[in-house]
This record gives C-alpha cells, sequence and structure tokens, in this order.
C-alpha cells in the first residue's frame, strides 16, 4: 500500500515511522516554508504545496494523491481529518480515507447529533446544553438546572465565549455578554446553557473498531489543562476505579457501535465529584495523546489504522500493562499566560532513556513559526507503576535542552513534583486554580554563568513584571 | 549554544548556556532561565509607547487609526491564540503615530505592532 500523509509536524512523522515499518510506500507533501522540516524528510517521495493554507487544501491535496497513485491517505489530527467532505472526495477518486466513513464523521462530528446518538443509547450527557435564543428562555432553561451554570458559543470550540454563571440573577448580563462574544468570535450568537459539572475530570477512551469488532484500549485521563488544552495526559487514569472504567468502556463501545464507526477513535467524557459521568464527544481521528495508550497496550495504533483501512479484522483482547503519561513540550510562556511563543530552536538536546518516547518533528535550527501549532514534541514515559512513570518522565525532562526559545519544560517538571499530581488530584480546573512561580537555577551555579549582565546578582523573578503583558488582557471566562 | 561545567561543593555541574538578542538562555536539570540583556532590560523600559506583540498569533482587528487619540487602556488591538482572544491595551495615554500590522496577519512575538506619540 502506498499511504499519502496529508499532515506535517511530529504526527506526520509518526506516522511516517508505521509507515517504515509495515513496510509500505509513503508520500510527503509539504509546505513552501517546510522544504526541509523533518517531516518532508521522512517519506519515500515529497511532494511540494502551493498556496495560503495548504494543509488545508483537499482538492490539491487530492491532485498530488492522483498523480503519484496512491493507495490511502491518512489526514492525521488537526487539519482535514475530521471533514467529512474530504473523506467523501478520497472515497470518489478512489482512495482509501483513513478514517470512518462520512456518515460517521457526520454524525459524530456534530455536537447536537452527536449528543442526541448519545441519549437515545441511555448515555448521560450533560444537563441542559440547549441552544437559547433569549434571556427569557434561559431563564426557564436554568429552572431545571443547579446554579452554577456555564454559558457557552453553539458554534464554538476550545473554551472561547465560554461564561461561567454565579446565580440567577448575574444570568441576564452573563447571557448579553455571551451572546455578544459569540457573535464576535463565531459570526453566530447562538448561546448554550449547561449545568456546570465541577470539579470534573477529563477522562476518554480510545476504543478501536473494524466495523464488526469493537474494542476499548483502556482510557485516558487528560484532566490538567491550560486555556482548555491538554498539557498532561495518562493512563489508566487515577480518577477512575474498575466499576467506573467499566461504565466508560461500555458507554464508548455502544456509541461508536450505534455510529457504525470504523477505524481508531476516541470517545471523551466528563466525570464529576461522585462518580457521575457525561458523554462530551466523539473524536473521529488519531489523538495526539495516543502514545500513551500504545505504551500501556503495546499496541502500534496507527498501524491498525492502516490495517483496518485494508480490511483487516481486530483478532485480540486488550491486555494493559503498567502507568504511561505523557506532557506536551510547547512554545509557550507558561508564567506569562501561557502565550504562544515563537523563534528559532538553538539547542536542541532530547535524553535517551529506556521506557521514555519522545514524538517530534522539530529539528535543532528549525524555526518555531506562527503559522503553526507551538508543540515542540510530546515527551511519554512508561513505568510498572504511576510513581515509577513519574520518576521516568521527570528524568527524562530533567535531562532535556531546549534553548532559543521559551517553553513550558520547566513548568511540566514542576507540576510532576506537584503534591496534587502525585496524589493523582487532577481536575480540570487544577492548573489554574493554583499560582504558579518560577522555578530557578540555584543561584551559586547563575553566579558562576557570565551573561550579558557582567556579574549575575540576582535571579531574573522581575522580568515578568516589566513584559508587556500586564496590559493585557484575554478572555477567559468559565471553569 | 556551549556546555560549561562548573563546580559547587565538591560536584561537578553541566549548564548549557546560549546567548542571543534577548539575553542569556541558562537550561540546568530542566529549569531554563532568561537572563535579559542589560541593553534589552532599559530599551523595553523607555518604549512604552511601542506595542509589539506579546505572542506569536493572528492580528483579528485593529481598533485605532494613525492619528486618533487615545486614553491610557483603550484596547488598540485585539489579537487571537490557542483560540483565545485578547486585547491590547493603551500602556498610555497619547497619539496613535503608526499602525504596522493588518487584520488576519500572523505575528511573531516581538513584532511591533502599534507606535504612540
Amino acid at each position: 500500500m502506498k499511504v499519502l500523509v496529508a499532515n506535517r509536524g511530529e504526527i506526520a512523522c509518526r506516522i511516517f515511522k508505521s509507515l517504515r515499518q509495515e513496510e509500505m510506500q509513503s508520500v510527503a507533501i509539504y509546505a513552501p516554508d517546510e522544504t526541509e522540516a523533518e517531516h518532508t524528510l521522512m517519506a519515500d517521495v515529497a511532494i511540494a504545496l502551493q498556496g495560503e493554507r495548504p494543509y488545508l487544501n483537499g482538492e490539491q491535496i487530492l491532485s498530488i494523491a492522483k498523480e503519484n497513485k496512491v493507495d490511502a491517505i491518512h489526514p492525521g489530527y488537526g487539519y482535514l481529518s475530521e471533514n467529512a467532505e474530504f473523506a467523501e472526495q478520497c472515497l470518489e477518486a478512489g482512495i482509501t480515507f483513513i478514517g470512518p466513513s462520512a456518515e460517521a464523521m457526520r454524525l459524530l462530528g456534530n455536537k447536537a447529533k452527536a449528543r442526541a446518538l448519545a441519549e437515545s443509547q441511555n448515555i448521560p450527557v450533560v444537563p441542559g446544553a440547549q441552544a437559547c435564543q433569549s434571556v427569557e428562555q434561559a431563564q426557564e432553561l436554568a429552572q431545571s438546572l443547579t446554579y452554577p451554570l456555564l454559558l457557552k458559543a453553539a458554534a464554538g470550540g476550545g473554551g472561547k465565549g465560554m461564561r461561567l454563571v454565579q446565580d440567577a440573577k448575574a444570568l441576564p448580563q452573563g447571557f448579553a455578554a455571551a451572546q455578544h462574544e459569540a457573535l464576535n468570535a463565531f459570526g453566530d450568537d447562538q448561546v448554550l446553557l449547561e449545568q456546570w459539572i465541577h470539579p470534573a475530570r477529563h477522562i476518554e477512551v480510545q476504543i478501536l473498531s473494524d466495523g464488526e469488532n469493537v474494542i476499548a484500549l483502556g482510557e485516558r485521563e487528560c484532566s490538567l489543562q491550560r486555556r482548555y488544552q491538554k498539557i498532561v495526559e495518562e493512563s489508566p487514569a487515577p480518577g477512575a476505579n474498575d466499576e467506573l472504567r467499566q461504565k466508560l468502556f461500555d458507554a464508548a463501545k455502544t456509541i461508536v457501535k450505534a455510529a457504525a464507526y470504523k477505524n481508531a477513535g476516541t470517545v471523551e467524557f466528563l466525570v464529576g465529584p461522585n462518580n457521575d459521568f457525561y458523554f462530551l464527544e466523539v473524536n473521529t481521528r488519531l489523538q495526539v495523546e495516543h502514545p500513551v495508550s500504545e505504551y500501556c497496550f503495546g499496541v502500534d495504533l496507527v498501524a491498525w489504522q492502516l490495517a483496518i483501512a485494508q480490511g483487516a479484522q481486530i483478532d485480540f483482547e486488550p491486555q494493559s500493562n503498567g502507568h504511561a503519561i505523557e506532557v506536551r513540550i510547547n512554545a509557550e510562556a507558561p508564567y506569562s499566560g501561557f502565550l504562544p511563543q515563537s523563534g528559532d530552536v538553538a539547542h536542541l538536546d532530547w535524553p535517551n532513556h529506556p521506557f521514555v518516547r519522545i514524538d517530534t518533528g522539530v529539528r535543532e535550527g528549525n524555526q518555531i513559526s506562527s503559522h503553526y501549532d507551538p508543540m515542540i514534541a510530546k515527551m511519554i514515559a512508561w513505568g510498572d507503576t504511576r510513581t515509577q512513570a513519574i520518576a521516568r518522565l521527570k528524568g527524562a525532562l530533567q535531562q532535556t535542552t531546549i534553548l532559543g526559545v521559551e517553553t513550558n519544560q520547566t513548568f511540566l517538571l514542576d507540576v510532576l513534583e506537584q503534591e496534587f499530581f502525585t496524589q493523582g488530584q487532577t481536575f480540570t480546573t487544577t492548573i489554574e486554580e493554583k499560582s504558579w512561580e518560577r522555578p530557578q537555577i540555584d543561584e551559586d551555579i547563575l553566579a558562576q554563568i557570565p551573561t550579558g549582565q557582567g556579574v549575575h546578582t540576582k535571579s531574573s523573578g522581575q522580568q515578568e513584571q516589566a513584559s508587556p503583558f500586564t496590559t493585557l488582557n484575554g478572555f477567559r471566562v468559565g471553569p | 549554544m556551549s556546555w560549561q561545567v562548573i563546580e559547587k561543593d565538591g560536584q561537578k555541574i553541566r549548564v548549557a548556556v546560549h546567548r542571543d538578542k534577548r539575553g542569556t538562555w541558562i537550561s540546568h536539570q530542566g529549569i531554563v532561565t532568561l537572563v535579559a540583556n542589560d541593553s534589552g532590560r532599559q530599551k523595553s523600559k523607555q518604549a512604552e509607547n511601542i506595542i509589539e506583540a506579546p505572542m506569536t498569533g493572528k492580528i483579528v482587528s485593529i481598533e485605532v487609526e494613525p492619528g486618533e487619540q487615545v486614553e491610557e487602556g483603550v484596547v488598540l488591538i485585539i489579537m487571537e491564540a490557542m483560540k483565545m482572544e485578547y486585547r491590547l491595551k493603551a500602556p498610555i495615554a497619547g497619539q496613535v503615530d503608526k499602525v504596522q500590522c493588518e487584520a488576519g496577519e500572523l505575528v511573531d512575538l516581538g513584532k511591533t505592532l502599534v507606535s504612540l506619540k
């Protein structure tokens, strides 16, 4: 089989590794500014894309696929991976789209439809979550719920335009503001009102389906987030007992079967303080944090995606072993609101440890630019126990050197050392509820390094105060 | 970039050091510190009238025009990054001198967006 990878960065590199191991031919596509990017150099053939936002240009990608006589397209995550129209166009062109059918994607990709499907299968969903046209309608819906409530843009995602409402008195004003934000951000002023689940854990189930057999490859807890984006992911979930785990697996399998879903996918749930759980959504693709499950179950999920696309049957009982944790190393300023950073990766040195995996698409000398995702790498460690996995991950992070662009490396290390983390007390709001202080290099060590300041006398903590972030207001509302 | 070996209490410690226009980056045991250059720090103090991109992201809209008089705290630019919106406000009152970005543009950290006078 000859496979074109319609993606870039670490995930394209990840897929090329499996293609090589499965002895399949590979085709890379690359944007004009990525002629020497890592993913460009990993395939048998690399074809240049043209124009703006080229990784989203399905038409161009399909014509490259046809010219190069590829059998299948792997979309990775993001870009065209959840685009049902593109999946359909692949099918029409006689090219296998490595993912679910367009129908399954349309059904599960639409939040309202997916929610209705879950409800029809008696899977709990977050109470409320109905579109309200007016304050009056919101007030009526609010009567069946318990404050605090959450308002969010119907067309939204990624936490944008979310707003927490503490009581009935605050609803009218909150509703108007949410409507305004939704209109500004998405050009659509529809607002949803729903029950706020707090404290909540984010737990998701990795499923694999060949169309007939559906298996759950464990769950992943991804509660630790900043700006509604995950930064630490692990399996098994510290916040799940066997009873809850089984319920989540059953619910995930049920919804996937009901949608006639084929391929790898992830069913996401919110878990409340009393082990109450609520279906959130299905991600109809390979997920960023899939290596965590690969480590625990000893499987290559990409290889399975390729096999299923070729008609293979799932013929094994999933067996989990040990514990795996992933951290996402991003070019960002964690002590200044996690703002994305850019610049040249002047120095990059990864450790080489047993039981530590590093998935990256960045090499030393590469530029982290505003055109792409600021993720530099994923670092994943496995251990017999959670404690051992944490120790291995910390050890690897300590021996990583990334200089020239600010990253969250120091912050991640700090998170792994916190008591809430070692005790598994991880919730979606944990990161933002805590105040964080940048750990500093030992003064005695700093004093021996010549810097631009001549002799270094005091740690540079004041840098943060002098930065322009004091004049910056993110609209960051809700939980 | 260079590796420097220093000694502390009899222990030999290897530290990674990199110097660029922002200052000296030092990495040891996973902790990274950027010691800003003297010159860099002075510049940022003098340049209150220059509004630079505080992050990598997209310009959503420009709320002011050259020549316009603005109060301190007035929103000049709306930027977007990581699916969130940020409002860049005037750090001081003044007149908008130049606008050096366009709506829809992707900008890198540190790019000058607006200058006041």
